[in-house]
C-alpha cells in the first residue's frame, strides 16, 4: 500500500513541476518587457562600484540614464576616461576628454595654524560639532573630526594633524566625502594632471577676520589675482577656474612667490622627484602602537 | 461574533503577541538587512506582506485540497485508482516541498506581472521580491496556517478567512517591527558607538532590546481571548 502513496506523492509533485513551468513560460512571453540590450553591455563596461559617484543610485541605473536618456557618459568618477570611452564607443557619441574628479580638502590649516581653539567634549563627529559655535575660531575651516574618514570607502582620507588629507593614490573620486563634510570644504576637482594647484582655505571673511582666526588663511590680499589670470577673488576668497586650467602651460610659480598666507598648494600623487626627496630617510620598519588614550591628552583636537 | 473575535485574536497574535520577527526570530536577514533606511524598510515591509499573502493563500488551498490527511482531491484519486480501498491519503509529508515550490513560483509569476503591468510599483519594490521568495518569515506563516489546517478535527479547522488574517496582520507585524529598527537604525548612525560594537554588533542587541519591549504583550493573548469568548 505505501509504494502506492508514494507514486501519488510523486505524481502530485510531477503535475504541479510541469504545470507551473507552464504557467511561468507562458508568463515569461506573455509578460515580456523589452529591455534595451545596450543598456546591459552599459552596465558591463561600468565598474559596478555602486558607489554613487555619477549623481544615480548605482551603476544599473546610470547605464539606463546614458543609454535612454543621453546622459553624458564622463560622470563615471571610478571609471575615469577609460570607462568613458568604451560608453562612447557603445553609444555612437564623441567623447571630450574625461577627467578624473578627485576630492580636495579646501582647507590647509593644522591644530596649531588654528587660533581660539576651545575644548569640545561632545559627540566626535563632525557633524556634531558643525552643530556648535566656538569649537575654533574659523566657522568655515576643517574640524578635523573625521566624517570623512569614515565615509571613505578606500582608506583615501586620513586626519593628520587635525585636518583632512586626501591619499591620491587611493582616491577613486567617488565624492562620498565632500557629501558627508557638513562644512562643504571638499570639493571635487578635475584632475588634468597628477598634480594640481589648489586653494587650501575655504574661509570668505575679509582679511582682518581671517588673521584673527588662522594663521594660513587665505585673505583674499590679491596678490595671486594680480600675477596670474587662472585665479580670481571672489567674496575674500581665492578661486581657480579649471575650466581654463592647462597643467602644461600653467605657470603658478609668480602667484606661489607672492601669496603670503601659503594658501595655494599642490596637491596629488608624488612625482618622481618628489619620491626622491624623502628616498634617504628611513622608515622604520615597524610602527609601534602609541598605547595613549584620548584621555590622557585632553587638549582640545579637533 | 465568535468568528470575528476569534479573527480579532489571530490578528492581534500575529501582529504584536507574538510577532513573527520578534517573537518566533523569523525573518532575521530581510529585518537586519534592510533596516538602514526607514523608507527602504517601509518597501520591504509591504514588499513581505504582499508575498506573505499570496503564500498564505496557496498553501491553505493546497493544504486543505491536496495535503492534509484526508484532503479531498487526493483521496479521490486514490480511490479511483484503488476502487474500495478506505486507505485515508496522507500527503503531509510533501509540506515542505510544496510550499517553497508554490511558493517561489507564484513571486515569480507575480514580480513578471507587476514589471510589465505596473512599472512604477515593480520600481519602488520589485527590487526586493527576489530577495524574499520563500524566506523564513514567509514559510513560517505557511506552517503556522498547517498546523491548523491539517490533522486537527474538522471543527476547528481553519478557514481561508482565517490563514488569510494570520498572513496579512503577520505581514504587518513584520513592517513595524522593521520600521521600528530602521527607525532606530537611523538615530543610531549619529551615536556613539564603541567601536567593537559597530555594525552587526550593535544591531543585534538593538534588535534583542526591541525583541524584549515586545515581550510585553506576552499573555495577553490568554485575557483577550477570555474577553472575546466570553
Amino acid at each position: 500500500m505505501l509504494s502506492g502513496e508514494v507514486f501519488l506523492a510523486g505524481g502530485v509533485m510531477a503535475v504541479l513541476a510541469v504545470g507551473m513551468s507552464y504557467v511561468l513560460g507562458w508568463a515569461n512571453k506573455a509578460f515580456h518587457v523589452e529591455v534595451d540590450p545596450r543598456v546591459e553591455k552599459a552596465e558591463d563596461i561600468l565598474p559596478g562600484a555602486n558607489c554613487g559617484g555619477c549623481g544615480y543610485v548605482g551603476c544599473r541605473e546610470y547605464a539606463e540614464a546614458v543609454v535612454l536618456e543621453a546622459e553624458s557618459v564622463t560622470k563615471c568618477t571610478v571609471g575615469g576616461g577609460s570607462v568613458a570611452a568604451q560608453l562612447g564607443e557603445l553609444l555612437g557619441v564623441e567623447v571630450e576628454e574625461a577627467w578624473p574628479y578627485r576630492a580636495v580638502v579646501h582647507c590647509g590649516a593644522t591644530t596649531t595654524d588654528r587660533l581660539q581653539q576651545h575644548e569640545y567634549r561632545g559627540e566626535p563627529t563632525c557633524s556634531a560639532a558643525n552643530l556648535v559655535t566656538g569649537i575654533q575660531g574659523c566657522i568655515y575651516g576643517c574640524l578635523g573630526m573625521g566624517d570623512c574618514v569614515r565615509a571613505c570607502s578606500y582608506d583615501a582620507i586620513h586626519v593628520i594633524d587635525g585636518v583632512a588629507l586626501i591619499d591620491y593614490d587611493a582616491c577613486t573620486g567617488c565624492g562620498a566625502c565632500a557629501r558627508i563634510c557638513p562644512r562643504n570644504i571638499i570639493s571635487m576637482v578635475p584632475f588634468k594632471a597628477e598634480q594640481m594647484m589648489v586653494v587650501s582655505c575655504s574661509n570668505k571673511d575679509t582679511g582682518k577676520d581671517v588673521t584673527a582666526v588662522c594663521k594660513v588663511g587665505c585673505i583674499g590680499c590679491n596678490a595671486c589675482a594680480r600675477v596670474n589670470d587662472l585665479i580670481q577673488i571672489e567674496d575674500g576668497l581665492a578661486g581657480i577656474d579649471y575650466d581654463q586650467y592647462q597643467p602644461e602651460t600653467a605657470d603658478f610659480s609668480a602667484a606661489l612667490d607672492k601669496c603670503p598666507r601659503e594658501s595655494l598648494v599642490l596637491v596629488g600623487k608624488p612625482s618622481e622627484k618628489d619620491l626622491a626627496a624623502v628616498a634617504d630617510q628611513d622608515l622604520p620598519d615597524r610602527i609601534e602602537a602609541d598605547f595613549k588614550t584620548t584621555v590622557d591628552d585632553t587638549e582640545w583636537r579637533g | 461574533m465568535e468568528y470575528l473575535g476569534s479573527l480579532i485574536l489571530i490578528a492581534l497574535g500575529a501582529a504584536l503577541i507574538n510577532n513573527f520577527v520578534l517573537y518566533y526570530f523569523v525573518g532575521i536577514c530581510p529585518f537586519l538587512g534592510v533596516s538602514r533606511r526607514v523608507d527602504m524598510a517601509f518597501g520591504m515591509g509591504c514588499a513581505v506582506t504582499f508575498v506573505i499573502s499570496i503564500a498564505a493563500f496557496l498553501s491553505w488551498v493546497f493544504t486543505t485540497f491536496i495535503l492534509r490527511p484526508g484532503a479531498p482531491l487526493s483521496n479521490w484519486i486514490w480511490s479511483l485508482v484503488n476502487p474500495g480501498s478506505d486507505t485515508v491519503v496522507d500527503l503531509s509529508i510533501l509540506n515542505y516541498l510544496v510550499y517553497i515550490f508554490v511558493i517561489a513560483s507564484s513571486v515569480q509569476f507575480v514580480e513578471m506581472y507587476v514589471r510589465k503591468f505596473h512599472p512604477p510599483l515593480y520600481k519602488s519594490f520589485g527590487i526586493f521580491l527576489p530577495l524574499i521568495t520563500t524566506n523564513c518569515a514567509i514559510l513560517f506563516a505557511c506552517l503556522e496556517i498547517m498546523k491548523h489546517v491539517s490533522g486537527v478535527p474538522p471543527a476547528q479547522m481553519w478557514d481561508l478567512g482565517r490563514a488569510l488574517t494570520l498572513a496579512i496582520f503577520g505581514g504587518i507585524g513584520f513592517t513595524l517591527a522593521i520600521v521600528l529598527m530602521a527607525g532606530m537604525r537611523e538615530e543610531l548612525d549619529l551615536c556613539d558607538v564603541p567601536k567593537a560594537l559597530r555594525g552587526a554588533g550593535i544591531t543585534l542587541i538593538v534588535a534583542g532590546i526591541l525583541a524584549m519591549a515586545f515581550m510585553g504583550f506576552t499573555g495577553m493573548d490568554q485575557s483577550l481571548s477570555g474577553l472575546l469568548t466570553g
